[in-house]
């Protein structure tokens, strides 16, 4: 057999050093900065590919920025910092668990950051709480992470899906009227926030009158709205996120239902608006922060160093990234020390200084709980507002602790090590 | 009740008839070459970006006569390179070529317009409903079923009244007598492929107008696709056109009584047809055993 070859390398050669190549780049993490003897770490394990990827994106543009800001201003405990980015994929619990394991055990990480799929946090939790690792979720929002699921060293910065609920239901009944039907993703997300807000809906007098589970991923929601609109309800809430969501509210638009109905839901993203032709950017939301926030110069700053990096204003998401990010070397530096035991006991109960909390009230992580309690900004999806990433309108700033009811509520049974 | 299922029933064909329109390409090329293809979504993901990043030059209408054309050269060219090497090798090779393809067309497409989705404009004039109370058809779901009609009757007059459609499938049939009787079965199957990825990126622009569009919009779309094939019947393409209908119109009426379960039933058919009728309810027999 002849092999045909390129100035004496045989192309088996070429193609087994390209293979090696890629291999390479697959197994090798992603260092984004490098200085000093023994830096400290930060594994980051979220989604780069999959329906989560453009979510997972911004919040490692936020992390980005914050291991910036850390090293500049002396890095923690006098070390320099580094962010160790893995790919978690946007549903695979076994690829994220072993990716965590990875970061854990080969990178020796002194913090695991992740996930913004609830279900995969809560189960990288599992593994923190096991190794006992300082994990910090940036944007899983189901109410399990610090509730029943909660554990001692593992603290979330996003919402749980109650507080959302609680913090829209008001407005909602107020504006657009009692009678609700869901449209609801078919997961542990779904299923928790379509239970918050019949319980808020209920405190505020309203009423279900009816609900739809769909499958995570549905393209088509055609029937589910000839469904919802022939039980001629007041509002259509739609709950389904990210691209489903896009999805859903094209179509109901298309339809003409938004002027046949008051169309909202709770927690809604810039992306997701971005996404939407202007004319589909309508309803009351839920946003767990924005970045148009007159008069506060710690978030003009904040704005203003992402879109030297991106081009574009930052999102809730970069928000979840950069405050996560920043907990890590707070609770360090505060503790004066990498013992998880003591960082842990540091944050509990700990406030984010006010260029870390970006918004009106400083945001504190409760104790018994290590939930992050911060501001909500409720308001309207509009086309445009005073520039073009200016797609909210902010009508009440919802404190994080009037939403987040006690803390027995939440069924969080925190134990702490002896 | 009646009227509500009557207009999930005329929905799911509007449904319907894009699935069978995506599943059309995919069954051209399974016939004719035996390659199933799984990077299908992906090339309709590619002709609804480049419709994206055409239509603010020469608007929807250029985009929607242009993308399909360029997603099909593109379809040619990949034919060329990669797809022409595991002709008559395994089935096992051209499933993990065209699996792998789908990965690569998605990150590149993540890569060139980026992870997150856009928004793509449809003309204001398609963009609401006819009446209130037929509120469900659109202006623009019902070009669509124009367009995937004008279509089906377009590829049905190619296979039958060109030499080109005559030797396809013929070639369907019997690829090693038509190889013999003199006809350059390398281009015929190149063509072939240009062809089915033409349908690909009409399906894709059509569908960044009901859709958000971004890198997985092929994903979540392919699956109806082959389950149409599997349900219309493996070597028939009015068998294929059956199929999307009628999975549309059962995911439609399945969301009136059981709304969790509207993907599921399409694999609960799939299944069924499997287990009473193998090849399928158009299917020719002894192509499937």
């Amino acid at each position: 057999m002849t092999q045909r070859t390129t100035g004496g390398v045989t192309r088996r050669t070429i193609i087994k050093a390209a293979a090696a190549t890629a291999a390479a780049q697959v197994a090798g993490p992603f260092v984004i900065s490098a200085r000093g003897d023994t830096p400290v770490r930060i594994g980051l394990d979220n989604p780069l590919t999959g329906t989560y990827a453009a979510l997972g994106k911004n919040e490692l543009i936020g992390c980005q920025l914050a291991i910036e800001q850390i090293n500049a201003k002396g890095g923690i405990l006098s070390r320099q910092v580094e962010l160790l980015s893995e790919d978690s994929t946007s549903g695979d619990a076994g690829t994220a668990v072993q990716k965590a394991r990875k970061l854990i055990d080969r990178d020796n990480v002194n913090f695991l950051v992740g996930n913004v799929n609830s279900a995969l946090a809560l189960a990288m939790a599992d593994v923190a709480a096991e190794k006992k690792v300082l994990m910090v979720v940036p944007g899983g929002h189901t109410d399990a992470v610090t509730g029943t699921s909660c554990h001692y060293n593992v603290f979330r910065v996003c919402n749980t899906t109650q507080m959302e609920a609680n913090a829209v239901a008001p407005t909602l009944i107020k504006n657009a009227g009692k009678k609700w039907y869901y449209i609801t993703p078919d997961y542990a997300f779904g299923h928790t926030l379509q239970a918050g807000l019949e319980k808020a809906c209920a405190a505020n007098g309203g009423s279900k009158i009816g609900a739809d589970l769909t499958p995570l991923g549905t393209t088509d929601y055609s029937s589910y709205l000839i469904k919802a609109q022939a039980a001629n309800p007041d509002v259509i809430i739609f709950l389904p996120q990210g691209d489903d969501m896009i999805n859903a509210m094209k179509q109901a638009v298309q339809f003409g239902l938004d002027k046949r109905f008051h169309l909202a839901g709770a927690q809604q993203e810039l992306e997701a608006l971005e996404g939407l032709p202007p004319e589909a950017r309508v309803g009351t939301w839920v946003f767990e922060w924005y970045w148009n926030q007159p008069n506060n110069p710690h978030v003009a700053t904040f704005v203003s160093a992402i879109q030297k990096k991106t081009g574009k204003v930052p999102t809730a998401r970069t928000w979840f990234g950069y405050a996560a990010t920043w907990t890590c070397a707070l609770a360090a530096n505060n503790a004066k020390s990498l013992d998880t035991l003591k960082m842990a006991k540091t944050l509990s109960g700990m406030k984010l200084p006010p260029e870390v909390s970006l918004m009106p009230d400083q945001a504190y992580y409760r104790e018994g709980q290590n939930q992050l309690l911060g501001d909500l900004f409720v308001g309207q999806a509009q086309a445009k507002g005073s520039t073009a990433e200016d797609l909210f309108k902010v009508s009440t700033i919802v404190k994080g602790p009037d939403a987040a009811g006690t803390l027995a509520e939440t069924g969080c049974k925190m134990q702490w090590p002896a | 009740m009646t009227q509500l299922i009557l207009f999930n029933v005329f929905n799911g064909l509007i449904i319907g008839a894009f699935y069978a329109l995506m599943a059309l390409g995919l069954s051209l090329i399974l016939n004719l070459s035996g390659v199933i293809n799984f990077a299908h979504g992906g090339f309709l993901a590619l002709g609804a970006y480049i419709a994206y990043s055409l239509s603010p030059h020469i608007g929807f209408w250029g985009a929607l006569v242009v993308a399909p054309v360029a997603t099909a050269v593109v379809g040619l060219v990949v034919e060329r390179v990669l797809i022409r090497r595991v002709y008559g090798r395994d089935p096992l090779y051209s499933l993990l070529l065209t699996f792998g393809l789908a990965y690569i067309f998605e990150d590149v497409l993540r890569y060139i317009w980026g992870a997150q989705s856009v928004p793509f404009p449809i003309p204001p004039a398609l963009a609401s409903p006819l009446s209130p109370e037929y509120f469900f058809l659109t202006g623009y779901r019902l070009f669509m079923v124009a367009l995937v009609a004008a279509a089906v009757v377009a590829l049905f007059v190619i296979l039958n009244r060109t030499k080109l459609g005559i030797r396809i499938r013929a070639g369907t049939q019997d690829l090693e007598t038509v190889n013999v009787l003199g006809v350059n079965v390398r281009i015929l199957r190149n063509l072939n492929f240009g062809l089915g990825t033409y349908l690909a990126g009409l399906a894709g622009v059509l569908a960044a107008g009901m859709l958000g569009l971004q890198p997985t919009i092929g994903t979540s779309l392919i699956m109806p696709s082959f389950v149409a094939i599997i349900v219309g019947g493996l070597g028939s393409l009015p068998g294929t056109l059956l199929g999307g209908l009628l999975i549309g119109v059962a995911s439609g009426l399945t969301t009136m009584f059981f709304p969790s379960a509207t993907e599921a039933v399409m694999y609960v058919m799939m299944g069924l047809v499997l287990l009473v009728r193998p090849r399928g309810l158009l299917g020719e027999e002894g192509r499937v055993q």
